[in-house]
């Protein structure tokens, strides 16, 4: 999947304005990779998402499945290539219809799209179940008698049911308990093998994205801040967002095994609505500097592969406040 | 900070021998063998069982646990906020000397809000969307002092000035609506502390929010604590923010107290299998990519629960004497648990 210069706007209720839900994002998304997506709420990660399934339309920009821009194809072509491309969401719930069987439900998508006959279909139905880990007896059982987790798999049967090559996960973790969020996580890993699937996983939760990621996109306020390896973007950030997105991460440490000293960022992530000029991330960066209220930043990048949207970036770190001053002395001699 | 000796579970008359003997007489709430029973259409629902832990004055604990281990409920039971009509209570909760539990709704009234004041997950539920917010935070202090609504309202903007939200005196006059999430939090805990009570619930107030909002709510709730003093019992499932906020970590599971312990202490070498397996569990804790341990199963439901151990079924170090009830044991002067091996077995912690 490619990702060139995606804009996403909404429209306010009064239509006197627009939200700016996702700004200017270019990304690819390689064959067999899991895409880690990180961002506060308001961010943009979920529309983001829905717009890489093709559930919402680009404003502008495009969205490139192999090349191809699913915009452009005819209802029925569309239909069969969106098969392709599913997407798991974050309430296993609210996704699920109460008055049909976890079975009907799993094959519910096979059947829109007219594949097979009752009985392909339902035989294919109960071997996906039983991958996802779930036994027999549930088959015949309804939402409300299943558990988070159980739910949460049966979502996923549903998706595997049509074979897809990427699978957006929206917060899949998110509702479940901590015990069993392991679980879920092994089984999306283990499919992957299984099957060669792409995933773009959409989470606020630091320790899951960086658990299950290859390459992790941090946005803020609909903007890439910055992608990498997760080994880079984790252990050797380069933007200032994202240094303090890792140090507010609660770490179950003794006090004793406490090293780095947490960034508290400044009040809360500002409206999409009016967005900050320049740097997005301005007002609550520790180290801003005038030159972040008149300039975008570029989208550099400052090592292989490690793309970051600050000024004062280097391929050694994040900009302190020291190397700023030092900076803008030298630029003034 | 010192801990009030940990509790030991046992027959009810052993307990209190035992615990006059040892506790310091200045704990400020002591639960002793806290049951509580939901009645039902179909007979009663048994949810939390003889459940027994302190609070020292100033102190910050952690009650953790999986959905559904009655953490909500033994915070929501010690403020007397379940209905009364369908709830049955047994044992007792000593605030201060006092048993709240016999207390009548009149005298519980005086204290609610006053002594002990709790803020719940989702601000925006808890908090009357037709108010402003200075005016319910000042009804806060008027159900208790008695001034007239000028004085409320400039107690309420110290209040906000005091959590950290900027321009007091304006946000005073705004409506719920009218702040984010962290703000709206930050009116919570200005509502809850503004009659200085000596102790703060806090049930899960972090969950709904972003992580960096998070940490600030976090910091601000253990710097108030510090600084007023304020005791805070803190209901979470995220172990990375007891670590961060609290002194002594409880965990609960299937209604009861399981493992009662420092922060430090637990992190490091936790006597229990299922508070090991829930700090195991944390993927911040796993080499990346590599399989995630979990507990398997789930929580049990309060009408089917097993004999003996409750955590049995789940457990992998279940053995032979694990088919009887098991009893909260002193492994030490501040750490108890709630399992017959925990003297034989050696569990991983949070770091190894």
């Amino acid at each position: 999947m490619s990702v060139r210069n995606l804009r996403i706007l909404f429209p306010t209720r009064d239509g006197s304005d627009t939200v700016k839900a996702v700004d200017d994002v270019s990304f690819d998304v390689f064959p067999g990779e899991t895409l880690g997506i990180i961002g506060e709420s308001g961010s943009g990660k979920t529309t983001l998402g829905r717009a890489l399934v093709s559930l919402i339309k680009p404003s502008e920009g495009q969205v490139l499945h192999q090349g191809r821009d699913p915009a452009t194809l005819g209802r029925a072509e569309f239909r069969r290539h969106r098969r392709d491309y599913q997407i798991v969401f974050q309430d296993p719930n609210a996704a699920l219809n109460p008055r049909m069987t976890i079975l009907d439900s799993v094959i519910e998508p096979a059947e829109v799209l007219k594949e097979g006959n009752d009985a392909s279909r339902r035989k294919d139905g109960l071997a996906v179940l039983s991958r996802v880990g779930l036994p027999r007896e549930f088959a015949d059982r309804y939402p409300h008698q299943l558990s988070g987790g159980q739910k949460q798999r049966v979502n996923i049967a549903r998706v595997l049911m049509l074979r897809p090559k990427v699978i957006v996960c929206d917060e899949v973790v998110a509702a479940l308990d901590v015990s069993i969020r392991g679980d879920v996580l092994n089984l999306f890993a283990d499919l992957q093998r299984e099957f060669g699937l792409t995933y773009v996983f959409i989470t606020h939760d630091i320790s899951v994205v960086s658990h299950i990621s290859d390459r992790i996109a941090v946005t803020y306020l609909g903007k890439l801040m910055e992608l990498g390896s997760a080994e880079d973007v984790i252990e050797r950030p380069l933007h200032p967002y994202t240094q303090a997105l890792l140090s507010a991460e609660p770490l179950p440490l003794p006090t004793s095994m406490r090293t780095a000293r947490r960034i508290v960022l400044e009040g809360e992530i500002p409206s999409p609505i009016s967005p900050p000029s320049g740097c997005r991330f301005r007002t609550r960066c520790p180290v801003a500097q005038p030159r972040c209220t008149d300039e975008v930043p570029a989208w550099r990048e400052l090592k292989p592969g490690h793309w970051v949207a600050c000024h004062f970036s280097t391929a050694e770190g994040p900009p302190s406040n020291n190397a700023i001053s030092q900076h803008d002395s030298k630029q003034g001699g | 900070m010192v801990t009030a000796a940990a509790p030991l579970q046992s027959t009810p008359a052993q307990t209190n021998a035992d615990r006059a003997g040892v506790l310091p007489t200045n704990a400020l709430l002591d639960v002793r063998a806290l049951s509580l029973a939901f009645q039902t259409s179909e007979g009663e629902l048994p949810i939390i069982r003889e459940v027994s832990f302190s609070v020292a004055p100033g102190e910050r604990v952690g009650i953790v646990g999986e959905s559904g281990c009655g953490k909500t409920v033994t915070g929501l039971s010690l403020l007397r906020l379940l209905p009364e009509q369908t709830t049955r209570l047994s044992g007792q909760i000593l605030f201060e000397g006092r048993d709240l539990a016999t207390l009548s709704a009149r005298q519980m009234r005086a204290v609610r809000g006053r002594d002990m004041a709790m803020i719940f997950q989702e601000p925006m539920s808890a908090l009357d969307p037709v108010f402003t917010v200075g005016e319910q935070i000042g009804e806060a202090y008027r159900a208790h002092f008695p001034v007239d609504r000028k004085e409320a309202r400039q107690r309420a903007i110290a209040a906000l000035a005091e959590v950290g939200i900027p321009a007091p005196e304006r946000r005073c006059d705004e409506y719920p609506h009218q702040l984010s999430g962290g703000m709206r939090q930050r009116v919570m805990i200005a509502m809850a502390l503004i009659c200085q009570p000596k102790l703060l619930i806090a049930d899960e107030p972090t969950t709904a929010l972003d992580v960096t909002v998070q940490s600030q709510i976090t910091d601000l709730l253990r710097t108030l604590s510090e600084r007023t003093g304020t005791a805070l019992l803190f209901i979470t499932h995220d172990l990375g923010v007891v670590a961060e906020t609290c002194t002594r970590m409880i965990t609960m599971y299937a209604g009861e107290v399981v493992e009662d312990a420092p922060v430090d202490d637990v992190l490091m070498k936790p006597r229990h299998p299922y508070t090991s397996g829930l700090l195991r569990s944390l993927p911040s804790l796993s080499a990346r990519r590599s399989v995630l341990p979990s507990i398997p199963g789930r929580v049990p439901s309060p009408n089917a629960m097993p004999p003996g151990c409750r955590f049995a079924p789940r457990c992998s170090y279940a053995a032979e004497g694990c088919q009887v009830r098991q009893t909260l044991v002193a492994l030490g002067p501040q750490h108890s648990v709630q399992c017959c091996r925990a003297a034989e077995v050696s569990l991983p912690g949070a770091v190894n």
